[in-house]
């Protein structure tokens, strides 16, 4: 029999214990199911809908959107947090680069606006590390943003300590609200409330015992543990905690940190029915390039008009490509191998080792190619394949050198999915297999194999895939090294809207953390002979609104593609007025999609006649996406 | 500049000219899409028409030499060129009995040789097969052919068709009607006058008529747009046309190869400009076989309603290089139109509902948005 209790998710850290720790117990058990776990993935299990509330840091609901919070409970500060610290060995009006702990958004969020408010609105430059690296960098003008144990272990060990806790105080002269209990309107009643108050009740009177536990498994002082659960932390929500939040919310989005948010409690939902911001307020905002949450999203999905979404798409492309050109490149997708062991079910590329039509390139069949791409004016080559269970890293590393130093093009090479299997075939780090490839020629990563990022989806159409986190690991520590990438989407198999919208804020989370993501495509599922799924939602008009969903949320992301080998030249060239302001590549040849059936070919003349009669000037670009030729 | 016209079609007020030539130049096609839709949705709401019908070529040999022609062969005998026999046009018909057209549709080259007969009994063969076939037979180019080369009035020729079973005519060999160009494409077949005059008289008889413009070759936007009015008088005058069909040029293997082919941003603001200055005639076409059923699927929120049909046999476009399918299933149409997020309507010739299609099934969220701002959005989609 399935569990009918609601699904609790909360944040498994010490400060958290005093609010969940009661939930196990009777009465709450009996309703309420909890599950602890990190931050953000907290996080995710409430917007992929796996769970109906969590004990949440406000970053992400505010990016999530539209939640609503339990009035009562919070994890938050009247002061000195001492868990949230910036330290460093000089003053923080004298540090140039801060290592942040990029699991903690919020915290992030409010060390940069802080920063920006003492500075004058200079900012130290932010980085990410692990918390132990971080300490580990600490010197002269490079401090570090430490969160939780680490930064009370480290108490009074460096001469310069901003708490932000207390530097919120004042600034604000209010508190700050760190996390609280989010979910969905209506999943709540005013008895789940109250148990979670209750739970928090029963937590507050254990929290010298908890201090206590927590000291024996860590090592840290007793008493210091006891102080932060009693007077650092607060575990009240307010109207001064709802103030101090609002006020984050606003300083955030005015920052464009982080999206509009509005802090509305579950009760106050049973009293009045919710405002809802209008549809054109929304694609106004949109158009204005704002920042969107993923609720925003998904009202503009459900709502907006094809001509709202492509208008206010058009006015996102207009204000970060003004000079109206759109660009295209002529380079090769070369897919060296067929063979793969994933077995994906939208896939009817692949074959199985030992296969009759299995194969691998050639080095002769590849020079012909390549030497096709160099007669052309091509400028780089496009490399992926399947996951070849024989070819070792050595081969990969032989055929980048090979290529690059016979024919000179860019190598826009390898998959997160094929670095990862690189990885663990070869038992080394993703950043050994990037650092090695790179060191044989690899200039950028193809953001392929993305399909969906969010794992139901995963584990039915494409299950012996990496995970969403994989998927995402692999750019960040490729966008880490300084390698560049695109991102890109496959929808239309057994994905819902929510899940084409959560994909597209992870993506710009990455993009937040390290800019490495050059441009964006999106395509629908090719459904057709050799495929194993059934088509979900598709179609031209689709794909229209969702590139254009996709330019208006991705914000941060310089350039959005317009898949014309999936859509046919037709459809691509007027997706450019959808958005898109790049017309992807010319093509020699495709062998994955167009095994599903799907050929269209375009040469370069035609591209550039297509560009200029949707109203835009030509260039070649590469993969930065610099011009190679003046617009025309 | 398009808020102008914008206040206009809010109004509901008729385009001049000028503003025809100013929509065909503004820049943002989407924009101008947009009015066409508002008009379009005014018309027929999500309503998106499409029959079962099928094609038919009966002769490629054509007297008329027109230059973006690659389906014609002039003289028969030349290589390539064929004269169905009635009874394997018939055949074809029969042949489809499990599920049959409601429509056949027929064009035909300028064939000097043929009996007027011939065009009777082919007519009247299909109606022996199935009564209530609708027969959308032969252009107003073949009609006034028909005229000259069997001396008879277009009244005398379109009535002994009506009684062989000729039930309306279909829009073809309109081209361009302007003399700059129609002297240049097509200077040897009916003029627009008389293009225009046997739809008249057509009308004049109770026949119903569709008309077309083929455009994107040498043509300027002011050609398009006097066509578009030479059009929109003869409705004001008579009523009779039914649908507009813009037709896209498609070079391959005719008299104008060297021209690029119009693009599909073309396409849609095509459909959407006649959508804006036709205000008196009720149905625009987004003929898939001309624009691919994927920027049909778009054309039909730029200001078309109505897809054409199953078509089976197409050959005319085929020969100048559509990479179209040849026909299309009543499912595929259904799924099509769904996906553009409209209601499917299968029709017959004159628009008389067959059967009613879902919409596509809505997210719950997205029907519960739906329902509170169809008042005030022009559309709402899934």
């Amino acid at each position: 029999m399935s569990d009918a209790r609601l699904r609790v998710a909360a944040v498994g850290y010490l400060n958290a214990r005093p609010l969940y720790e009661g939930l196990d117990r009777e009465p709450a058990s009996a309703r309420m199911r909890l599950d602890c776990a990190a931050p953000s993935e907290v996080a995710r299990r409430i917007a992929e809908d796996e769970a109906d509330i969590a004990l949440m840091p406000v970053a992400a609901a505010a990016t999530i959107g539209d939640l609503r919070i339990v009035r009562g409970c919070a994890i938050g500060t009247r002061g000195a947090v001492r868990s949230v610290v910036i330290v460093a060995e000089r003053p923080v009006e004298e540090l140039e680069e801060i290592a942040v702990d990029l699991s903690s958004r919020t915290s992030v969020v409010l060390a940069r606006l802080l920063l920006r408010a003492r500075l004058g609105g200079r900012e130290p430059k932010l980085f990410g590390a692990s918390p132990r690296d971080a300490l580990a960098r600490i010197g002269g003008p490079r401090g570090a943003l430490i969160i939780g144990d680490p930064a009370l272990e480290v108490e009074g060990r460096f001469p310069h300590v901003l708490d932000l806790g207390l530097a919120w105080r004042e600034w604000t002269g209010l508190p700050f609200v760190f996390a609280a209990w989010c979910g969905r309107p209506g999943v709540l009643t005013a008895e789940d409330e109250r148990l979670l108050e209750r739970a928090k009740i029963d937590g507050l009177a254990r929290r010298h015992a908890i201090a206590a536990e927590h000291a024996a498994r860590t090592g840290l002082p007793e008493a210091s543990l006891r102080a932060y659960l009693d007077e650092a932390l607060r575990y009240d929500l307010g109207d001064d905690e709802r103030r101090g939040l609002e006020r984050f919310y606003d300083e955030a989005a005015r920052a464009g940190l982080l999206p509009p948010a509005r802090v509305r409690f579950y009760d106050e939902d049973r009293r009045s029915a919710a405002p809802v911001p209008s549809l054109d307020g929304l694609l106004a905002r949109a158009a204005e390039g704002e920042r969107l949450s993923a609720s925003e999203g998904e009202r503009l999905g459900a709502g907006a008009s094809l001509f709202d979404l492509g208008l206010a798409a058009d006015a996102v492309r207009r204000r970060k490509h003004p000079e109206q050109v759109v660009t295209y490149i002529v380079d090769r997708n070369i897919n060296y191998t067929n063979v793969c062991t994933t077995s994906c079910r939208f896939c009817a590329f692949y074959r199985p080792l030992g296969h009759a039509e299995a194969y691998v390139l050639s080095r002769e069949q590849l020079a012909k190619k390549l030497q096709e791409v160099v007669d052309a004016g091509g400028v780089q080559i496009l490399l992926q394949g399947g996951l070849h269970p024989e070819l070792r890293i050595e081969w990969y590393e032989d055929l980048l050198r090979w290529m690059k130093s016979e024919f000179r093009l860019g190598l826009h090479a390898l998959s997160p999915e094929e670095i990862l299997h690189i990885a663990r075939l070869e038992h080394l780090s993703v950043q050994r297999v990037l650092e090695r490839l790179r060191a044989a020629g690899l200039d950028s990563v193809p953001g392929g194999g993305a399909e969906i990022l969010v794992d139901r989806v995963r584990r039915t159409i494409a299950k012996a895939k990496c995970t969403s986190d994989e998927w995402l690991g692999v750019m960040r520590v490729a966008h880490h090294m300084g390698l560049r990438s695109s991102a890109t989407m496959m929808y239309g198999t057994v994905d819902t809207p929510r899940d084409r919208i959560n994909h597209l804020v992870k993506i710009r989370e990455l993009q937040d953390e390290t800019g490495g993501f050059t441009a964006f495509f999106c395509w629908d599922f090719q459904h057709e002979r050799g495929t194993r799924i059934e088509p979900g939602e598709n179609g031209t008009v689709l794909y229209l609104r969702q590139q254009a969903l996709a330019r208006i949320l991705l914000d941060n992301v310089d350039h959005v593609g317009a898949s014309w080998v999936t859509q046919g030249p037709e459809v691509g060239q007027v997706a450019l007025r959808f958005g898109a302001d790049d017309f992807g590549s010319v093509m020699f040849e495709e062998n994955v999609v167009s095994s599903a059936g799907t050929t269209f070919c375009m040469n370069a003349d035609a591209m550039e006649t297509r560009i200029r009669a949707a109203g835009f000037k030509a260039t070649r670009r590469n993969v930065l996406y610099e011009w190679l030729t003046p617009p025309a | 500049m398009l808020d102008a016209i914008r206040s206009k079609v809010d109004r509901g007020e008729r385009l001049s000219p000028e503003d025809g030539i100013a929509l065909f130049q503004h820049p943002d096609v989407v924009a101008v899409g947009q009015l066409a839709n508002q008009v379009r949705e005014r018309l027929h709401g999500d309503r998106t028409y499409f029959n079962r019908n099928m094609r038919l070529e009966v002769t490629n040999v054509c007297v008329a030499s027109c230059l973006f022609c690659s389906f014609a062969k002039l003289e028969e005998g030349s290589p390539g060129a064929h004269t169905m026999r009635a009874e394997d046009a018939w055949a074809e018909l029969e042949a489809r009995m499990d599920d049959p057209p409601s429509e056949i549709h027929i064009v035909n080259g300028l064939h000097p040789g043929l009996p007027f007969s011939y065009y009777e009994e082919l007519l009247s063969g299909f109606k022996r097969i199935k009564p209530d076939v609708h027969m959308k037979c032969f252009t107003a180019v073949e009609i006034h052919f028909f005229s000259k080369l069997y001396g008879m009035s277009y009244r005398e020729v379109l009535e002994r068709l009506r009684r062989a079973g000729l039930d309306s005519l279909p829009g073809g060999g309109a081209e361009i009607f302007h003399p700059e160009v129609r002297t240049r494409i097509s200077h040897d077949k009916a003029t627009a006058d008389e293009y225009l005059e046997v739809h008249r008289v057509a009308h004049g008889l109770g026949i119903r008529t569709n008309a077309t413009m083929l455009y994107g070759h040498i043509e300027t936007f002011e050609h398009r747009v006097d066509h578009l009015m030479r059009l929109r008088a003869l409705q004001d005058e008579t009523r009779g046309l039914q649908a507009f069909i813009p037709l896209a040029f498609h070079p391959d293997g005719n008299g104008m190869r060297n021209l690029p082919a119009p693009t599909a941003v073309d396409a849609l603001r095509t459909v959407a400009v006649s959508r804006l200055l036709l205000d008196n005639v009720p149905h625009i076409k987004a003929y898939w076989v001309s624009m691919t059923p994927e920027v049909a699927q778009i054309a039909l929120r730029f200001g078309a309603d109505d897809l054409d049909g199953t078509i089976v046999h197409e050959t005319i476009y085929r020969a100048a290089g559509s990479r179209s399918p040849g026909a299309l299933s009543v499912e595929q149409l259904v799924r099509l139109v769904q996906e553009a997020g409209r209601m499917p309507v299968e029709r017959d010739t004159l628009y008389n509902v067959v059967r009613e299609h879902p919409r596509a099934s809505l997210p719950e969220a997205a029907l519960r948005v739906r329902e509170r701002k169809a008042s005030k959005h022009l559309e709402v989609l899934s």
